[in-house]
């Protein structure tokens, strides 16, 4: 049969945002593809080298939609490594609270968007429920909704306020109630698992040697982390096990595997929130005033000529990085040259090499199952 | 309790890599020396200061005798200021992951502090100097390491230096019909290009100025 290129994207629901995949198919099947990125391409990293330190902190929210403060976070730590800040230890696990929040959240935006791929609607609104719970906690953090603009280079910006400790554990004890839901409603259910199980293999040496990481490798079988590689923050200090998945074939981790890996992640992010709200230092019905220092540090404004400052960092898609360069504009002001290492920039071509050999059909199920972000993608 | 990586295993990781690097490259111009950041929690990192010379080399070496399998980021900079020999700077990102493939029903849960030798994750930041010119170009590692591929577009899209090898060099993140030798983070590119004062200062003219006027370069 003659082949043809068709193009999915860039307004195909299995895109997630506004890019371009090109498959070139015989049939049914998938022989090549070749995806286009570029479409929301907002030049982050030049418009960094004109703002200073903490100017750029919202532009790092807005990398990410569904994970803002992830995003934040990843850049304040390389900003420290630059600057040379030592962060208060309150505000680490303020921190740490916030990002495992955030990663809760985004993985359920992901399960929302990903079911009506595999044809289950009810747990999109479901989603989509209870991320409103985790959203509203953030609110109190950051004071908006999505974007919280919430960590500052060396601290953060508010203390958590009063009765935000009671609130979070109730929300996470209905909401660990509420995954139990989930779980009987996708494992028990034939569509979800016939559209899962057996497609979108990928292999764990492949897969780092590709650059994608987090729990897509995590699914294939290995517990690396960032978070215990390169320790940050105080995820040494509190309470929880890396998730890791048993791959299903010798093609490495499927579909299922991966949809797994971030359940069982999003169970370890609520251990580890209610332990450190346990173990917080000064108690977490206190409420520091903002400036206080032992939620913010003292830093320098400037940064030196030649120095430079970067920081792996475990976002809820794989490893971030920030790269930054001192001695810009305003003797030091702003940095000199600023570089994001977007982890769903460099997952989305492996995954499109991935699909080859599968249906059409399984298009949808395959991209959607590595939880591709396109924001982050284009910066 | 959490798990971590601790710093005696951080430290004797890097020692031995920077002993392999020197042992392998010592006087051939490369520099590698471990770094310990000053926050944190005081890791420390391999930095290696490479030629383009010795670039593939050094790549082959790291990837196949030290076991470095993944490269985070390859980033690019100009220096239209800087000495001569140091025109352009590409810096690279690499790491060590204790990452084998499994078989089907099986996973590994790695206990970090029971980690030893090639297992100890590892940061590995590479710079290499370039002169100064219109064309800087590099070697290119995409066959050495798949995730370098996408990276190097990158670098080439926005930054404009070459890397010599690369197969299917293309535009990725700037439209494709773009200019030949229009790299938007090369410095000559002011983001404020109009009188930056008037433009975002004082819409309204008031004649406020910024804190810094006058001391912008």
């Amino acid at each position: 049969m003659a082949q043809m290129w068709i193009t999915m994207g860039p307004q195909h629901p299995m895109t997630h945002g506004l890019w371009t995949l090109r498959v070139k198919v015989d049939g049914e099947t998938v022989v090549d593809t070749e995806p286009e990125l570029g479409y929301i391409h907002r030049g982050v990293e030049k418009i960094c080298e004109s703002r200073d330190f903490t100017q750029i902190i919202p532009y790092c929210d807005r990398l990410c939609y569904a994970s803002a403060m992830t995003w934040a976070h990843s850049y304040c730590y390389a900003v420290e490594d630059l600057l040379e800040v030592d962060v208060p230890e309150r505000a680490e696990y303020v921190r740490l609270i916030a990002v495992e929040m955030q990663r809760i959240a985004s993985h359920l935006m992901w399960l929302g968007a990903y079911t009506p791929d595999v044809g289950n609607l009810t747990v999109f609104v479901w989603c989509l429920r209870d991320r409103e719970m985790f959203l509203d906690l953030m609110q109190e953090l950051g004071g908006s909704r999505m974007h919280y603009n919430f960590p500052r280079p060396g601290g953060i910006k508010r203390d958590i306020p009063p009765g935000f400790a009671d609130r979070a554990r109730a929300k996470i004890a209905l909401f660990l109630e509420r995954m139990k839901e989930y779980e009987l409603l996708l494992d028990e259910s034939t569509i979800f698992l016939v559209r899962t199980q057996g497609v979108g293999h990928a292999k764990a040496e492949d897969m780092v040697n590709s650059g994608v990481t987090g729990p897509n490798v995590r699914a294939a079988g290995v517990n690396y982390d960032v978070r215990w590689a390169h320790p940050y923050s105080v995820y040494d200090e509190v309470d929880w096990t890396p998730s890791v998945e048993k791959p299903s074939s010798v093609k490495g981790a499927d579909c299922y595997d991966r949809y797994r890996v971030r359940m069982t992640e999003m169970e370890e992010s609520c251990r580890m929130i209610i332990d450190a709200l346990d173990k917080i230092p000064g108690g977490s019905d206190t409420t520091y005033q903002s400036g206080d220092e032992k939620i913010i540090a003292k830093v320098p404004s400037r940064a030196p000529e030649g120095a430079t400052g970067h920081h792996h960092f475990e976002d809820s898609r794989g490893e971030s990085m920030f790269y930054l360069q001192g001695g810009g504009e305003g003797r030091g002001k702003y940095p000199y040259r600023v570089s994001i290492r977007s982890p769903m920039f460099i997952t989305i071509p492996f995954v499109a090499k991935t699909m080859i050999g599968y249906k059409i059909a399984d298009i949808p199920a395959i991209m959607g199952s590595f939880d591709p972000c396109i924001g982050e993608t284009d910066r | 309790m959490g798990m971590a990586v601790t710093s005696a295993q951080n430290k004797s990781a890097v020692d031995a890599a920077v002993a392999a690097v020197m042992d392998r490259f010592g006087g051939t111009g490369i520099e590698a020396t471990s770094v310990e950041r000053t926050t944190g929690k005081h890791a420390s990192f391999l930095r290696i200061v490479s030629t383009t010379r010795q670039w593939l080399g050094l790549a082959k070496f790291l990837r196949f005798d030290l076991g470095v399998n993944h490269c985070s980021m390859v980033t690019g900079t100009h220096f239209p200021d800087g000495p001569d020999e140091r025109g352009w700077e590409v810096a690279y990102h690499f790491m060590r992951m204790p990452v084998k493939d499994q078989t089907p029903g099986t996973c590994v849960e790695h206990d970090a502090a029971s980690l030893s030798g090639m297992d100890i994750p590892l940061e590995v930041e590479v710079f290499i100097p370039l002169a100064k010119g219109d064309s800087p170009a590099v070697d290119s590692v995409q066959s050495i390491w798949v995730g370098a591929d996408w990276n190097e577009k990158e670098t080439w899209d926005l930054v404009g230096i070459d890397f010599k090898g690369h197969k299917d060099m293309m535009r990725v993140l700037n439209p494709h019909d773009s200019p030949l030798g229009f790299h938007p983070l090369q410095k000559q590119h002011k983001l404020r290009y109009h009188d930056y004062n008037e433009m975002y200062d004082d819409p309204q003219g008031f004649e406020r100025k910024p804190t810094d006027s006058g001391l912008v370069k």
